[in-house]
């Protein structure tokens, strides 16, 4: 089996590691660095279950091999929560009860993160629009996009 | 001391945010593809590639001489293990046990054939490529009706057809109701085969200490104690050293209540091996492999007389079990419950039904929400739908005519059902005011004028709950009920509550809290519910047919309320007043009217443990209880109007809303009743819209991937307004009621009449399920032909 060196940041730490050369980056997270927040739905890329950012943009881990992202900064899930305190997008799926299983909870919040970090004030239908990639199958969806709503209500009236 | 009324104060009824949500937001929950055991091995199943052929030679040469492998398996290395069979006692049903792994004879396309173990899932599923299989393919046979043609190709070469149930039953006067009608009526549907598809497929993890003989395994279930007493028995090892522990469950919907072949090789492995096996399947196993649901082929005829009173119903209801009828009579479970619902909220008085159950060469049959519901409502509702517009009458008042009163509660049906309390004439009404009903009409006739095709769909439902054995009965299975909750107070004054009834995504953890909050006078974050784990709480079901409010609540209810009077009955001593005196509230243990006279829960509960003057002569003043309960039948109902516009050109549909009117008597917490029902909604839309189990007619499965096989995505679903009424159980515990499958129970039928309603009068020739644009398209331009 091939090896190949990996230097990237996850989470904001360095890491180091040899992986081999077939490794999805949803395996090397999950596997080698024990980050087992990032879950595996379909692994073909529909399902979004697996979404982390990689330099900051949505992507689907299952699809992209640990190889890949040498020199990229990686941001999973457990990357959000700062010193205990919850992410206002995690706080919002809380109080919107926008998950009930979860399998599909860390992509979504991911991608709403995403989402807001380039388009802070959308629409309902743009959200809807773009989580469309992210697929649920306890919710029905309402409550997640009225998260992300929420989400953008609390910052206009902060902001 | 019965408990009928629950006390309402700060949490039951509360719409109160969920207590274990953290954990799932910070991505530390683990599933079980999460769990990590020193010395794991990897388990990856070689799976026939054909609908039904036999197998000839199975060669692992080269799949063993891999580095990494450890070991492969066939059928022949596990004969020592039973085949799994149908546990549940039903008469005329024929038996059609599974080996493990193929034995001379695949039936399905999926069916594990050979199992690979390896040092990692990567080198496993190597290996498993390198597994040849010679196959000699027979003919296969995907469609129930055909499968009971006499020249079918036979599955089960010991049965002598592939109909292993075939059973008339008829109610009240059916030939005097037929014979005095001024209609008659007739409709088939063929309902589309989906399946519960959880973001999490199925997965378990066998760890086996050969030194004290303990198994434990893991695995992403609905059902560990039976699943536990099954392994026992199975494997042979003492029920006493089994574990079961089932970790968070990424959704399950019904069909993670089946225990598979796959669980009890992985299990059997873990003990033969002496290391941890795992398997977590993949997609495509989980689309192929793990159970089907949803598919019957229905036929139906009404007695009508000219007003709209249905005089009496007759059904045939085949339903297509796959390739095996295992576990509980799963062959069955679609037809059996699909006739028992025939007749709904309607009051039906005259009823023959035929039950039928059939083998084909596809997925075997498992339990999806709304077992064996979802497709005669949708057949049902369809039908009386057209039948009013054959007789130029309103759908909605068609209903109307036919509907059960509010007066003639409890209601035994036709076919026995009793139901305890309902709203099915203000769950109707109350949804058409919502829709602005009338002013629709008005809108539908102007867009027509337009040439746009605006539709309706109204779909009133019944839900049968909880499932206690009474409830299961009457369904026609003799399904075994037994539910424990024990409830504990420790020397600090914390609530422990061990529930058999465990959390797959509903929220148990907070419910649960809130009834024993409630009861216990403490706050929910004083409450820890415990669940999944065989070692750690009472025996019991499981989780399936919305019975956990009820079940759940019901038992917690009762262990709580036991706990409580002993607490009052240690405070009572130390405070020197009567136990009827005093209250519990905010976690103080107070006497009414004088509440200075007070301690705190914590002194209480110390005192109980540590304190010897406060217990009397031989009581037991353990600050713990458990409690059981078995509900008698309970019923949920409600009403689901969809509006929806049909594209002419494309056939797409674009649903503009759905309205939910939804009754589950008393709600524990409306915040998490809602989430289930859009939930259950946006499953309903699927399967009218979007989903489908396609074979061809070799019997190769083409929707084995979500690239293949489309659930609804965010951009799919409409607005779900949703709005409560209580009707309490007048037989449960706190007149709970389930909730949970009415959305998937009643949405097809709500969105395909929306459809359907919108082309008439087009689409009177569609049997069939999903409504795609194809179907939508073909129906519209045969009708402008005609």
């Amino acid at each position: 089996m091939q090896l190949v060196r990996l230097s990237l940041k996850v989470n904001g730490q360095p890491v180091e590691a040899e992986v081999e050369a077939r490794t999805t980056l949803a395996d090397f997270l999950r596997e080698q660095l024990g980050l087992t927040g990032t879950k595996l739905g379909c692994e073909h890329g529909v399902c979004g279950s697996c979404t982390v950012l990689v330099d900051g943009a949505a992507a689907r881990s299952c699809l992209l091999l640990a190889a890949q992202v040498d020199g990229c900064e990686i941001t999973t899930i457990e990357g959000l929560t700062s010193n205990g305190t919850l992410h206002p997008v995690q706080q919002a799926f809380w109080e919107a009860h926008g998950l009930q299983c979860g399998f599909c909870t860390p992509g979504m919040v991911l991608t709403a993160v995403a989402l807001l970090n380039e388009h802070p004030a959308p629409s309902e239908s743009e959200i809807r629009e773009a989580l469309s990639g992210n697929l649920c199958r306890c919710t029905g969806y309402q409550n997640i996009i009225r998260a992300v709503q929420l989400v953008v209500e609390k910052q206009q009236r902060a902001g | 001391m019965t408990l009928h009324i629950l006390p309402r104060g700060k949490w039951v009824g509360a719409r109160v945010k969920r207590v274990e949500d953290p954990r799932f937001l910070t991505g530390e929950a683990k599933y079980l593809a999460d769990l990590q055991s020193p010395g794991t091995v990897h388990a990856a199943f070689v799976r026939s590639p054909y609908a039904h052929a036999r197998i000839s030679r199975i060669d692992t040469t080269e799949a063993r001489a891999l580095p990494g492998v450890l070991a492969i398996y066939t059928a022949e290395d596990l004969s020592n293990l039973p085949p799994l069979a149908s546990g549940l006692p039903i008469e005329g049903l024929k038996p059609t046990p599974q080996t493990v792994l193929a034995k001379e004879k695949v039936r399905f396309v999926g069916e594990a054939v050979a199992v690979v173990i390896a040092e990692n899932r990567y080198l496993a599923e190597d290996a498993a490529e390198l597994v040849q299989v010679d196959y000699e393919p027979l003919p296969a046979v995907t469609n129930a009706e055909r499968a009971m043609a006499p020249d079918a190709p036979i599955l089960h070469e010991d049965l002598a057809s592939n109909v292993v149930y075939q059973k008339v039953t008829t109610l009240g006067d059916v030939e005097g109701a037929f014979a005095q009608a001024n209609h008659i009526f007739r409709r088939r549907f063929h309902t589309n085969r989906f399946v519960a598809s959880p973001m999490e497929t199925r997965g378990c993890l066998s760890v086996y200490e050969r030194a004290s003989g303990q198994l434990t395994f893991y695995s992403s279930t609905q059902m560990p104690h039976m699943l536990r007493l099954f392994l026992s028995l199975f494997l042979g090892i003492p029920e006493h050293k089994v574990r079961v522990i089932s970790p968070e469950v990424g959704g399950a919907f019904g069909q993670k209540m089946t225990i598979y072949p796959e669980q009890v090789i992985v299990a059997y492995l873990g003990k033969l091996l002496g290391r941890p096996v795992k398997w977590v399947e993949d997609r495509r196993e989980n689309l192929a492999a793990a159970t089907h649901a949803k598919e019957q082929i229905i036929e139906l005829e009404a007695a009508v007389r000219s007003d709209g009173k249905v005089l009496g119903l007759k059904a045939r209801l085949i339903g297509d079990g796959g390739a095996y009828s295992f576990n509980t009579a799963s062959a069955l479970i679609e037809p059996l419950a699909g006739a028992g619902i025939i007749p709904g909220v309607y009051d039906i008085q005259a009823y023959q039904h035929e039950v039928i159950a059939v083998c084909t060469n596809k997925s075997p049959v498992g339990a999806y929400r709304a077992v064996g519901w979802t497709a005669p409502q949708t057949a049902r509702e369809l039908f009386f739908d057209e039948i009013a517009r054959q007789l130029g009458l309103d759908p909605a008042e068609f209903r109307r005519r036919n509907v059960i009163r509010s007066y003639q509660f409890p209601y035994t049906t036709i076919t026995g059902m009793v139901y305890d309390s309902g709203s099915y004439q203000e769950s109707l009404e109350r949804a058409l005011e919502i829709v602005g009903y009338e002013e629709l009409r008005r809108r539908q006739a102007e867009l027509r004028e337009q040439g746009r095709l605006l539709g309706i769909g109204i779909s009133l439902y019944v839900e049968p709950t909880a499932w206690g054995s009474e409830s299961a009965l009457q369904a026609g299975f003799p399904f075994p009920s037994h539910d424990n909750a024990t409830v504990t107070i420790d020397p600090t004054g914390k609530v422990r509550v061990g529930v058999s009834v465990h959390s797959l995504r509903q929220g148990h953890e907070t419910t649960l809290a809130q009834v024993a909050a409630e009861i216990l006078g403490v706050s929910i974050d004083d409450v820890i519910v415990e669940h999944g784990d065989t070692d750690r709480v009472p025996w019991g079901m499981g989780t399936y047919a919305s019975r956990s409010a009820v079940i759940g609540g019901g038992m917690v209810a009762l262990a709580a309320q036991e706990v409580r009077e002993k607490v009052l009955k240690v405070a009572s001593r130390l405070l020197e007043v009567a136990p009827e005196d005093l209250t519990i509230e905010n976690g103080t243990v107070f006497a009414k009217g004088a509440p200075d006279r007070s301690l705190s829960l914590s002194q209480v509960a110390f005192a109980a443990y540590l304190d010897a003057r406060v217990r009397a002569e031989g009581e037991e003043p353990l600050l713990s209880a458990t409690k059981f309960y078995n509900p008698k039948s309970t019923y949920s109902n409600g009403c689901i109007v969809t509006i929806c516009e049909v594209d002419r050109e494309t056939g797409l549909v674009q649903l503009e809303k759905v309205i939910a009117v939804e009754d589950c008597g008393t709600m524990l917490n409306p915040m998490i009743v809602e989430g289930q029902v859009m939930g259950a909604i946006a499953q309903g839309i699927g399967g009218a819209l979007y989903e489908a189990m396609l074979y061809d007619e070799n019997g190769q499965l083409l929707t084995d991937t979500f690239l293949t096989h489309a659930l609804p995505r965010a951009s799919e679903i409409p607005e779900i307004v949703i709005e409560h009424l209580e009707t309490p159980s007048p037989v449960t515990i706190g007149g709970i009621k389930g909730i949970g499958e009415g959305g998937l129970l009643a949405t097809p039928a709500s969105v395909a009449g929306a459809v359907l309603d919108a082309i008439w009068p087009a689409g009177q020739a569609i049997e069939e399920l999903p409504l795609t644009p194809e179907r939508v398209l073909t129906a519209l331009s045969e009708a402008s032909v005609s």
